[in-house]
């Protein structure tokens, strides 16, 4: 028997910096046996452990058809975080995992999707990005919506160019710079600029509390069923495998039941989720 | 007419020897008493033991299976390219160990964290110590007024989850079977048990009847509506009283036996090489509880962290579980700092 707790050791292979404080880390298992075997879903989530700094989740950035090794991404907020913001190239840090749902990608089949990321928030979306574009006949019209605080803010930039063959791509920043052409203001302003059809759209959102609670409102508004916005939510998590009881949002578990649930089943939990 | 094979007695006196036997072989755990203060705790004597004390011990026994803080496993650094890790459980699986005389609403406890630490997920650690130990419960003697078991339908008496049970029927104890394992203990200590008679059974159900008469006292009654009163009052004002009183001190969630939550860290050895990664029972009554990196915290109101407890004892584990999370020992009314007593929180969301 496997004990849970204790994480496959991975090398970081490689370290590209997104922004000033995100960091897209190439993860892959010493053990080549692990690595094969690691099969995930856009969606699910990782325990990252940096030793003796602690362990905390991370979403898995890269689409599952990578076979070789895995990636996420990283925002520098605290003790973990800033700990594997110094490692290099060639380190070891230790992995559990994966964990969580992801997302219901069979449900989306024959549909158009909405994409909707704010910040960090887009780093399970690339994940879910990818794998719809590898796949890219099954999905009908693909729109993406993502806001960043400032254009030096914008994860992803050379990828989000090549996906705007496929996807119709609508960026916007809380507050611009002199090299910023584009919108400003907050995500929900980038309505105003799409045309979807709430009928056969799915809505697949990423970002904080705030954002998800006003770009949910706007969707509703535009007729979404609430069965057909999909939020991906974040609580303090420590264990990821629904033990130790830090994660729940009322009778549901983020790492175990979630973290991805339709605004529909987030109306059932009794707390609040956004 | 009951099968008789499954009943035998054992005189007070040869329990004393069982003991005796049992310290040779296994690591004891039982309620003493030292200073007043009433403890599960490993013994070394078997005159230690204190089996007709009021009411449980006030840390319950999940203590013995998930302890307040234990190491998850330790690592050497060898340098920043390898790490090397130690796991704990190989000890662990080494100990053999006996729990006796713990009552059946601890019991009911422990086969309540059971559905959360052995499920589809095992949690290695809490399920090889509850492998590795017998349980002897004994039935309750000895309510207090705090107990509300009869609510829960925990107590006074217990049908499965011990491997032994005991019954105090005066000179003697009635022994009850529940396992294989309870099985052999009998059948490897013969010359210390006797079968029972159908007089026996008659003693033990007129105890039952004693202790569940003074449990009557509890007059909550409803269990069965909790769970659809509970989602109509979520947002109620009956909540405003206890957000108010409630300070935070988390003791009704370490007094808890069917509290599980915990904190993770690491601890680093001064050598910065190595260290080992920490569990540490937490309690969602404190702020940090849903704190994360920014300082967004979820819970911040501490309404909704009492709302929270009360809700993930006889609510949302109806629906994760399928069924209430709590067995009336009473300890979270006994040791609370602002004198909140749960059975009253309960009665008026009951309507009581
Ligand atoms: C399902 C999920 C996916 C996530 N995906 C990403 C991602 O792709 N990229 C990214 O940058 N961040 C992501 N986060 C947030 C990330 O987990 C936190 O930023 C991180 O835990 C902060 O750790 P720290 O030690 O640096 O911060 P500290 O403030 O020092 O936090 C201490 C510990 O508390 C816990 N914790 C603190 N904040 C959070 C939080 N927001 N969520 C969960 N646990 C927390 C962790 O165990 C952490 O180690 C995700 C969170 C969840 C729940
Ligand atoms: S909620 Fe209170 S009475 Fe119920 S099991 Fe926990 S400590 Fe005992
Ligand atoms: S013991 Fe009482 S005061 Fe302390 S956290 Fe629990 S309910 Fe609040
Ligand atoms: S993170 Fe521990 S229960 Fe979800």
């Amino acid at each position: 028997m496997k004990n849970v707790y204790i994480p496959d050791i991975v090398t970081i292979s490689e370290i590209r910096e997104e922004t000033p404080d995100i960091k897209t880390f190439k993860l892959i298992f010493k053990d080549k046996e692990v690595q094969r075997n690691f099969n995930y879903k856009p969606g699910q989530f990782i325990e990252l452990s940096v030793f003796g700094y602690g362990e905390a989740p991370f979403s898995i950035s890269s689409s599952p058809n990578q076979q070789n090794f895995f990636e996420i991404t990283v925002k520098r907020v605290g003790d973990v975080t800033n700990a594997l913001f110094k490692l290099n190239e060639g380190n070891a840090v230790g992995v559990r995992g994966p964990f969580g749902n992801g997302f219901p990608t069979h449900k989306f089949e024959d549909k158009n999707i909405l994409f909707i990321g704010g910040g960090i928030g887009l780093a399970p979306l690339r994940s879910l990005i990818n794998f719809v574009l590898s796949n890219r006949e099954k999905y009908g019209e693909l729109t993406l919506m993502y806001g960043a605080r400032t254009p030096k803010d914008i994860v992803f930039k050379k990828e989000i160019e090549t996906w705007k063959k496929h996807v119709d791509v609508h960026l916007t920043v809380d507050v611009g710079d002199e090299t910023w052409k584009g919108t400003v203001g907050v995500v929900t302003v980038l309505f105003k600029e799409i045309e979807v059809d709430p009928k056969n759209t799915v809505a697949v959102m990423c970002g904080p509390p705030i954002m998800m609670h006003f770009v949910t409102k706007e969707l509703l508004k535009l007729g979404f069923p609430e069965d057909q916005i999909f939020l991906s939510l974040e609580r303090l998590m420590k264990c990821g495998i629904g033990i130790c009881g830090h994660c729940n949002i009322g009778r549901k578990y983020v790492c175990k039941h979630g973290p991805v649930f339709t605004y529909k089943e987030t109306k059932d939990f009794l707390e609040t989720a956004i | 007419m009951q099968k008789m094979e499954k009943y035998m007695v054992l005189s007070k006196k040869k329990l004393g020897v069982l003991v005796e036997r049992f310290l040779k072989e296994f690591q004891v755990y039982g309620p003493t008493e030292k200073n007043g203060i009433i403890a599960f705790e490993k013994i070394s004597d078997w005159s230690e033991l204190r089996l007709d004390v009021a009411g449980v011990p006030l840390l319950p026994p999940k203590k013995i299976f998930f302890p307040p803080e234990e190491v998850l496993f330790t690592f050497k650094i060898r340098n920043n390219n390898d790490v090397e890790i130690g796991d704990p459980l190989d000890k662990i699986k080494e100990e053999k160990r006996v729990l006796i005389g713990i009552r059946p609403c601890d019991v009911h406890g422990l086969t309540l964290l059971d559905k959360v630490f052995i499920s589809e997920i095992v949690d290695p650690y809490y399920v090889t110590r509850r492998k590795n130990t017998i349980i002897i419960c004994i039935t309750c003697n000895n309510p207090t007024e705090y107990c509300f078991c009869n609510f829960t339908k925990s107590g006074p008496s217990i049908k499965e989850g011990f491997d032994l049970l005991l019954t105090d029927i005066g000179q003697f104890f009635l022994v009850e079977i529940g396992s294989e394992k309870g099985k052999d203990i009998i059948n490897s200590n013969s010359d210390l048990f006797q079968e029972a008679t159908e007089n026996d059974l008659i003693k033990r159900d007129q105890k039952i009847r004693e202790v569940e008469e003074k449990l009557s006292r509890n007059q909550l009654t409803g269990a069965n509506e909790l769970y659809q009163k509970l989602i109509r009052v979520f947002n109620d004002e009956l909540w405003n009283e206890y957000g108010r009183k409630c300070v935070a001190c988390g003791k009704c969630n370490f007094a808890c036996p069917t509290c599980h939550c915990f904190d993770v860290y690491d601890v680093m050895e001064l050598t910065l090489k190595e260290g080992k990664r920490v569990r540490k029972w937490d309690a969602c009554h404190f702020l940090s509880f849903t704190r994360v990196a920014g300082g967004e915290i979820f819970r911040k109101e501490r309404i909704s962290r009492v709302k929270q407890r009360i809700y993930d004892k006889y609510c949302y584990p109806v629906d994760e579980f399928g069924s209430i999370f709590c067995v009336g020992c009473g300890r979270c009314i006994h040791v609370c700092t602002a004198g909140i007593d749960i059975r009253e929180i309960l009665k008026k969301v009951l309507g009581m």
